[in-house]
């Protein structure tokens, strides 16, 4: 049974829905990621996780026990906000301790749980100070330190790091990470950041309108997106989404990409035979940039890569990699090639396909096909 | 800010300086020439004061007005000086602004914090209470304090002080509260903290510059009310304000100027303590309701 469910859960602030009819399931331990645009419900459902927000329909569960009547404090949870929101006024000492303050604990005990949660964030020369007198990153390490010191059943993070600068993002990315496997408490992390989703998740759940998208693993989503809208979502630089048209052919479905000047690309879609029962539709036809590559840096362990020559459009070099733009069905498409692949602009050369890699979409319901 | 003063103050140039002084000490003594009468004359015999020189310094120095106007002056029918009045003045401001500064602190936490439905419709019916004229309520507020038993008694007066001064106070702090952070009220609710809890430990101790300006605003308005107090004291319960003009309307035989002076003074003292203590942060707290709010 999974720890933490959410059950057909809807969310109407008068007659706006900002929630529609939401499942999730985490299993103890997991660290599941809600990402989505601005203003699709990510903190408004973590709210009604915390018990900040009343829900209209539904049901949310912790550890089997249904928790919608309980006040927030008693819901053993503990959350990070966004804004931190420290208390002004207390000490970072008092700000850490004033949960236990609030539910009695004696003064020994909590000094102790004190002592004891800023030495494994590092804060303890902090505790005197006040939070106007601390670095962004201090205070968000204070912030965790009063969620960790309630030793809770779920953690909730709304947007932790989107107030730290680009270098201490990363850095506190990775103690985040490093805190789940050590303390291994169920966590619920709001982004918007697609990057901290991927390397911190174990479930991915994706957001729009209120509406849930796909709920997955990281690969999952990544890999297999169930709409467009995930897709072009996830992933940095983003899926290349052409359209394209199928045509049945004897036993080898063609693909075949609309160019502007020169004639269509057409591509055997190797692979991906059972795109015949599409025969003569409009696809969108996806790729992500690493999937095409050079011929030499195409995918060694892939079972199905084909080649078709494109025209070099603009070369943008990464350092690591090197990006190469074509236009391919009226759009740009990006690769990802190999740093010392020889590009020239203007030049024509094979790009490869990893077509184990590649999806396929209903241009107008922008729905997975397969 | 120094810097741009220093800056500004080396482009202006030295007559537009000499002007804009001589500006400010024009209207600096303009308004203090009042204060320095009633001060210069205060400590004058009654004789120096009828040769009609109101500005000429006393030639003779003496405290015998502020002592006979503190003790012993004729007040109405009794020769017992402005102290009882004052310390009437006292009980009742003291109260009274503490309770509307609570309540008014109380209310703006509810109204900012802990919105219900309806909650902006009742901040709206409380700000009227903010432009109703004093003498509409004269005549009920005497029928209500009749009924209350509380007529012509110092409670009477800081009930009908607390509930005129409320609209006032409540506005000051819904509009400070309004700025400030939900999410820390948010966050000490999953610490466990109730309503009461939250007001005293997260938004009170971060209410500084609004409470100096409530209590100055209330302190002034209730020390310095004649209305109130000359319609619903008795001659046990009268405020400063009312001893004063009865002080100075009732003088038997010769008119003691320089005793009403010093009367003056000291009815108008503790809000100039007032001032100067706080004011400083008075302007400050304004300040910060400007910016914030
Ligand atoms: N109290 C409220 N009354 C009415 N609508 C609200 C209220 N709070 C939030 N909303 C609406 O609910 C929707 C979701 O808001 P929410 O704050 O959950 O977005 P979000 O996904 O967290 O966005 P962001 O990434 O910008 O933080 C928004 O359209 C917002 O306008
Ligand atoms: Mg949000």
């Amino acid at each position: 049974m999974s720890f933490l469910e959410i059950n057909r859960l809807h969310k109407r602030y008068g007659a706006v829905e900002v929630l529609k009819d939401i499942n999730i399931s985490l299993e103890e331990g997991g660290f599941l990621v809600l990402v989505g645009p601005s203003g699709c419900g990510k903190s408004t459902l973590l709210s009604t996780i915390a018990g900040l927000e009343t829900i209209t329909e539904g049901e949310i569960r912790i550890a089997g026990r249904r928790v919608n009547e309980l006040h927030p404090s008693k819901r053993d949870i503990a959350m990070v906000f966004q804004s931190y929101a420290l208390y002004p006024t207390m000490t970072v000492a008092q700000n850490i301790a004033f949960g236990m303050e609030s539910r009695g604990v004696p003064k020994p005990e909590r000094e102790e749980a004190v002592a004891r949660v800023s030495e494994m964030l590092q804060i303890n020369h902090l505790l005197g100070r006040k939070p106007s007198q601390l670095s962004g990153g201090q205070r968000q390490r204070v912030a965790m330190g009063r969620a960790l010191v309630r030793d809770p059943q779920v953690f909730l993070f709304d947007e932790p790091l989107s107030n730290l600068d680009a270098k201490l993002r990363v850095d506190m990315r990775t103690e985040i990470k490093r805190l789940h496997q050590r303390v291994g408490t169920t966590i619920v992390y709001v982004t918007h950041d697609q990057i901290e989703a991927m390397t911190l998740a174990t479930r991915i759940a994706v957001l729009r309108d209120g509406v849930l998208q796909q709920v997955g693993t990281p690969a999952e989503i990544y890999n297999d997106p169930v709409n467009v809208f995930v897709a072009d979502f996830m992933g940095s630089p983003a899926m290349n989404l052409v359209p394209a048209r199928i045509n049945g052919g004897a036993d080898m479905p063609m693909i075949t990409l609309g160019r502007d000047a020169e004639d269509a690309l057409s591509l055997p879609a190797s692979g991906c035979e059972w795109l015949k029962a599409h025969d003569g539709r409009e696809v969108l036809f996806g790729i992500r940039p690493e999937a095409l590559t050079d011929a030499e840096g195409a995918d060694r362990t892939a079972d199905h890569v084909v080649e078709g020559e494109c025209t070099v459009d603009v070369v943008e070099p990464a350092g690591s990699d090197t990006f190469v733009v074509t236009r391919l069905g009226g759009r740009e498409v990006i690769a990802r090639m190999r740093s010392d692949a020889v590009v020239s602009v203007g030049q024509r050369m094979p790009f490869a396909f990893n077509m184990d890699k590649a999806v396929f979409f209903d241009p107008q319901s922008e729905q997975r096909l397969s | 800010m120094a810097v741009s003063t220093v800056d500004t103050a080396v482009r202006t140039g030295r007559l537009m300086r000499a002007l804009i002084y001589a500006l400010l000490i024009f209207f600096a003594v303009y308004y203090l020439l009042p204060l320095f009468v009633m001060l210069v004359n205060s400590v004058k015999p009654l004789d120096e004061i009828r040769e009609g020189n109101m500005l000429a310094l006393p030639r003779e120095f003496t405290i015998q007005p502020w002592l006979t106007a503190w003790s012993s002056a004729q007040v109405g029918v009794q020769a017992t000086g402005l102290a009882p009045y004052f310390i009437n003045s006292i009980l009742i401001v003291v109260p009274a602004v503490f309770i509307s500064t609570v309540l008014g602190a109380l209310n703006g936490y509810v109204l900012t914090k802990w919105q219900f439905r309806g909650a902006n419709l009742i901040f709206g019916l409380m700000l009227m209470a903010c432009f109703i004229p004093f003498q509409i309520v004269l005549i009920p507020m005497a029928q209500i304090l009749g009924d209350l038993g509380i007529a012509g008694t110092r409670y009477g007066l800081i009930l009908v002080h607390v509930v005129y001064g409320l609209g006032f106070t409540t506005l000051f702090f819904r509009n400070y509260y309004a700025a400030f952070p939900t999410e820390l009220v948010k966050a000490a609710q999953i610490d466990g903290a109730g309503f009461f809890r939250i007001f005293r430990r997260i938004l009170l101790p971060s209410s500084g510059p609004i409470v100096v300006v409530t209590v100055i605003w209330q302190f002034t308005n209730v020390w310095n009310d004649f209305l109130f107090g000359v319609s619903f004291a008795d001659f046990s319960s009268m405020p400063m304000t009312v001893a004063l003009n009865n002080l100075v309307s009732s003088s038997t035989g010769v008119r003691e100027y320089n005793v009403h002076f010093a009367g003056a003074v000291l009815a108008a003292l503790p809000t100039l303590v007032v001032y100067i203590v706080s004011g400083r942060y008075f302007v400050r707290g304004l300040m910060a309701g400007a910016v914030k709010g």
